[in-house]
């Protein structure tokens, strides 16, 4: 178990920089996710942390120790691979053996032949052998010991793979997108197992990935990651309840939240496709800004109630739990989404036109910058006389 | 509605021309190796198993066979080594292995008969370079004591280059002692190039999260990650790369024709060259048909090993 932090750790290839100075400080026993888009970088930090790339500038350390020139088998972790990357022609008990033999054995007690003929490497393998049967009775995978991975589903190559990882008991766990290589069942499936085994081990785990519902699902804090920056870093609750970020707001949680232009006045009140919002920003800059409103935060309301939006159903997507219209407004090209429940939704048709207004309380309000802007909610005394 | 015939016509077409050309000369062969029938010839006689007979008792066919298998047996490991170490070392380069790859490829692509002229060339014992350059080195105290290990306090007539110095050189074509060596010396040369790119193809094909799971799991030296992940994970390779090489270095002949004909005193009377000198030169069709016989066999057994290593050893 270790606590990790990296400081102002930048790489670029060629010129080209793909990460600017990230800083993290990843708590022993945490389960941290690395959450962005493709080629944002996530996975880079995680290679970084690993010692599999060496990063341009900045520091790795590792329970206080700087890491930076410490080769990655001495840094005591150990990583789950996206491809599983397990040994093809190696049994999955061999497998499970790899990194203990390299490990525990001295070079001439692995080396091939001769290596059998030490009285040391008999006592040695029993102990490996006995770690290997404890790994895989806490993963269930005693009956694909003799097994190789080509004879394997994808699940259960998951699962020796995670295996390979434990058996060594490394200080922490980087797992590089483990499970987008599943079928959608197996993966939500996986979701929780991985929490468990969280739960039992007590180790960090370093977790990246680009689907965001595993982050919200499985972490104690998501560091949301696009184009070489660190965006924010808190509990999900936090990132998806504050984002600091237009881009975080839109990258985290599903169905995207919706994006609205609108203008803030002297006074810090903001108008928004028509509506004036309850509320106040706490350092008004007049000009434009971008008014945030997840799916849940709209209500469908009367036809002839005040302070509403308008537009025409183009879409209904029933997910049998809830239902999301898609809204889009006259003169609009893109389509606002709102929640409903199942049994509120069901008399509106494709074609329909309906009518919605946000929760007060609820926009968020984001700068010309995409920084998030501090908006208090005044109740309805707001609104200019 | 009757089936179709049509697909006899795609087929046949095929079949005819393999039974024609392939097949049935095979069966011709075989039968003509139990005959003592030579071209030209109104007829033959039946001579039933003597031409075999022959070929397992008498001395020239036995160093035939001692000949094409001592070749085989140094050309197929050096080269094979060769090749493999070749590719890596060009794998880990970051500029220039184009061009390495280029030049040790080029031995490939030389026509081997024309290589061989030059080989004789260079190997002339009198006027030939390579024994100039060695000559060069015997009044030159630096490399007489490297070369003759007298540096290490051996006495350098013991040693095989401070002896030759003192005496001569060796006629490499012309003595049956280095013959053989120096015929399968060039069929490496020529060889290794091949192997190299059949490797690099191998090596290219090894997925990258394997060597960074190695460096994870504790294999920090180079060698430890070339016996957990390189070596393994070219078996494939390897077994085509050996049935490959052990074919094509039995099948050798054109150096042996040009440069030695079988020479000195049958030291370098291989197989084929035997195949063509019988059915050939002697007009002795009959004894020609049955060492070809007997070097299909030979080539089916390699195949076979290596159908069954591709079935069994080295499927994942």
């Amino acid at each position: 178990m270790a606590g990790i932090a990296q400081s102002g750790v930048t790489k670029s290839y060629g010129g080209q920089s793909v990460i600017n100075g990230v800083d993290l400080d990843i708590h022993d026993g945490e389960f941290l996710t690395l959450v962005g888009p493709s080629g944002c970088g996530k996975s880079t930090t995680l290679r970084i942390i690993a010692g599999l790339e060496t990063q341009s500038s900045g520091d790795v350390s590792i329970d206080g120790v700087s890491v930076n020139e410490t080769r990655p088998s001495l840094r005591d972790l150990a990583m789950v691979f996206q491809s599983y990357a397990l040994y093809p022609h190696l049994t999955v008990r061999q497998n499970l053996m790899t990194p203990l033999r390299l490990r525990d054995l001295s070079f001439w007690e692995r080396f091939p032949l001769l290596g059998h003929l030490l009285p040391s490497r008999r006592s040695k393998m029993v102990q490996i052998e006995k770690e290997v049967q404890i790994v895989s009775e806490t993963l269930k995978i005693e009956p694909l010991l003799a097994r190789k991975p080509g004879q394997l589903s994808g699940g259960q190559r998951q699962r020796v793979a995670l295996g390979r990882a434990m058996v060594r008991n490394p200080a922490a766990f980087l797992m590089d997108e483990p499970l987008s290589n599943l079928d959608a069942s197996l993966r939500v499936h996986m979701r929780a197992e991985l929490s468990a085994l969280h739960k039992k081990l007590k180790t960090t785990f370093i977790y990246v990935t680009h689907d965001q519902a595993e982050a919200l699902t499985m972490s104690d804090r998501i560091a949301v990651m696009m184009d070489g920056d660190l965006l924010q870093l808190g509990s999900p609750e936090e990132v998806y309840q504050n984002p600091q970020d237009i881009r975080v707001a839109e990258f985290i949680g599903s169905p995207k939240m919706n994006i609205l232009p609108g203008h803030c006045d002297e006074f810090g009140h903001i108008t928004c496709a028509g509506l004036s919002l309850d509320g106040v920003l706490a350092n008004p800059a007049p000009g434009p800004v971008s008014v945030g409103l997840r799916p849940e935060h709209l209500t469908l309301t009367d036809a002839g109630a005040a302070q509403s939006l308008s537009g025409k159903l183009t879409y209904k997507e029933n997910l049998g739990s809830d239902v999301f219209f898609h809204v889009t407004q006259e003169g609009s090209e893109s389509a606002i989404i709102i929640r409903a429940q199942p049994l509120a939704a069901t008399p509106q048709k494709p074609g329909d036109t309906l009518h919605c207004a946000p929760v007060p309380g609820k926009p968020l309000v984001f700068g010309a910058d995409g920084r998030r802007l501090d908006f208090n909610h005044v109740a309805s005394s707001g609104k200019l006389a | 509605m009757g089936r179709s015939k049509a697909h006899y016509w795609f087929v046949g077409p095929a079949i005819f021309l393999m039974l024609l050309l392939l097949i049935a000369p095979v069966f011709v062969a075989a039968a003509l190796s139990m005959t003592d029938y030579s071209l030209g010839n109104s007829g033959f006689n039946w001579i039933g198993w003597e031409n075999y007979e022959k070929l397992f008792s008498r001395r020239s066919y036995s160093k035939m066979f001692t000949a094409s298998l001592t070749y085989v047996l140094l050309v197929v490991p050096i080269s094979v080594a060769l090749g493999l170490g070749s590719a890596l070392l060009i794998s880990s380069l970051r500029i220039g292995g184009e061009l390495y790859k280029a030049i040790f490829f080029l031995p490939v692509m030389a026509t081997l008969l024309a290589m061989a002229i030059v080989w004789e060339f260079a190997l002339n014992p009198i006027v030939g370079v390579v024994n100039d350059i060695l000559r060069s080195g015997c009044d030159k105290s630096a490399i007489y004591a490297l070369l003759s290990g007298s540096w290490l306090g051996y006495d350098p007539l013991d040693s095989w280059y401070g002896s030759a110095c003192e005496k001569k050189f060796p006629l490499w074509l012309g003595d049956r002692q280095y013959a053989l060596g120096t015929i399968a010396f060039i069929g490496i040369w020529q060889a290794f190039g091949f192997n190299m790119v059949l490797y690099l193809a191998g090596l290219t094909s090894v997925p990258r999260e394997l060597y960074q799971a190695a460096q994870m799991d504790g294999a920090d030296s180079a060698w430890e990650r070339f016996k957990l992940v390189t070596w393994p994970m070219l078996g494939p390779t390897h077994v085509f790369v050996i049935t490959i090489s052990s074919i094509r270095s039995f099948q050798v002949f054109d150096t042996v024709e040009a440069l030695t004909e079988g020479g000195p005193s049958k030291s370098t009377y291989v197989m084929v060259y035997a195949m063509f000198e019988k059915g050939v030169r002697q007009n002795l069709l009959g004894m020609g048909s049955a060492i070809t016989i007997v070097f299909l066999i030979f080539v089916l057994i390699l195949t076979l090993v290596q159908v069954y290593f591709v079935n069994r050893k080295v499927h994942y």
